[in-house]
């Protein structure tokens, strides 16, 4: 039986090393991998244009960590040929350039979903992941709030028995 | 009577005026009656219950689901967006 395909999710005080991340997440099946990064961004030229002197982000950690995991569970019912996933969120008081959040698939090669994977993943980690941010601009400060509302599909599903999640298919 | 934790965060936390608190609740209040309970507690709350999301015991719980006994309650706006 071949070693489950490491996933990695956590919440994090520390600095995300984008590197490290994504080499525990490659193996030596491994040919290709997807990261998205989000930073702090300093100005915002976009909507309601801005600067941020930076962010504080909060989480509900043991839900948050609950949640990546579904979040990693999903990609894996989506884009079976994944092999690894890191989700990772940096929360505490962050400036502008500073990595906040990273997600990275890794795969065989990059024709398997592993772009499409990625995407999945940080959008839905904005729906269901526990994390929020203040932002604070030399105007004050702001809650910065979504408008995803979970509903009953949202919640974690069993694994049917004799799959557990970040097992290669048999 | 049913006892309960409730932790605040973001917003929540800041009209609430604290983290955490615990609370008595009469047998099988559903999460519809929990928030109403709790804004007359903390007034601060009303206006974000259109919109708060709860969870109970670490997942998303919806109106009609019932508090069990011992449960970690917690209210928080929906998650910080971006695109």
């Amino acid at each position: 039986m071949s070693e489950p395909y490491p996933t990695i999710f956590a919440i994090t005080k520390d600095a995300l090393d984008l590197d490290e991340l994504v080499n525990r997440i490659t193996l030596p099946t491994s040919g290709a991998a997807c990261l998205f990064t989000g930073m702090v961004r300093g100005v915002t030229r976009r909507g309601d244009p801005h600067d941020t002197l930076y962010l504080e982000y909060e989480a509900y950690k043991p839900m948050a960590e609950e949640k990546m995991l579904q979040v990693a569970d999903e990609i894996r019912e989506r884009w079976p040929l994944v092999e690894g996933i890191a989700i990772v969120q940096r929360i505490g008081r962050l400036d502008p350039g500073t990595p906040t959040v990273l997600i990275a698939c890794t795969a065989a090669h990059r024709d398997t979903g592993v772009f499409e994977a990625a995407r999945y993943g940080i959008d839905r980690l904005k729906e269901i992941v526990p994390v929020w941010k203040k932002e604070v601009s030399p105007q004050g400060e702001t809650w910065v709030e979504g408008d995803y509302h979970p509903n009953p599909g949202d919640i974690q599903t069993e694994s049917p028995p004799g799959s557990p999640p970040g097992s290669p298919p048999a | 009577m049913t006892e309960i934790k409730v932790l605040f965060f973001a917003t929540l936390r800041d009209r609430a005026g604290l983290r955490e608190a615990q609370l008595e609740l009469p047998e099988k209040t559903a999460v519809k009656e929990l928030k109403l309970l709790l804004a007359e507690r903390f007034p601060g709350i009303s206006e974000s219950l259109p919109t708060v999301l709860v969870a109970v015991n670490r997942e998303f719980a919806f109106d009609a689901d019932l508090v069990p006994d011992g449960a970690e309650v917690a209210l928080f706006p929906p998650v910080s967006g971006g695109s």
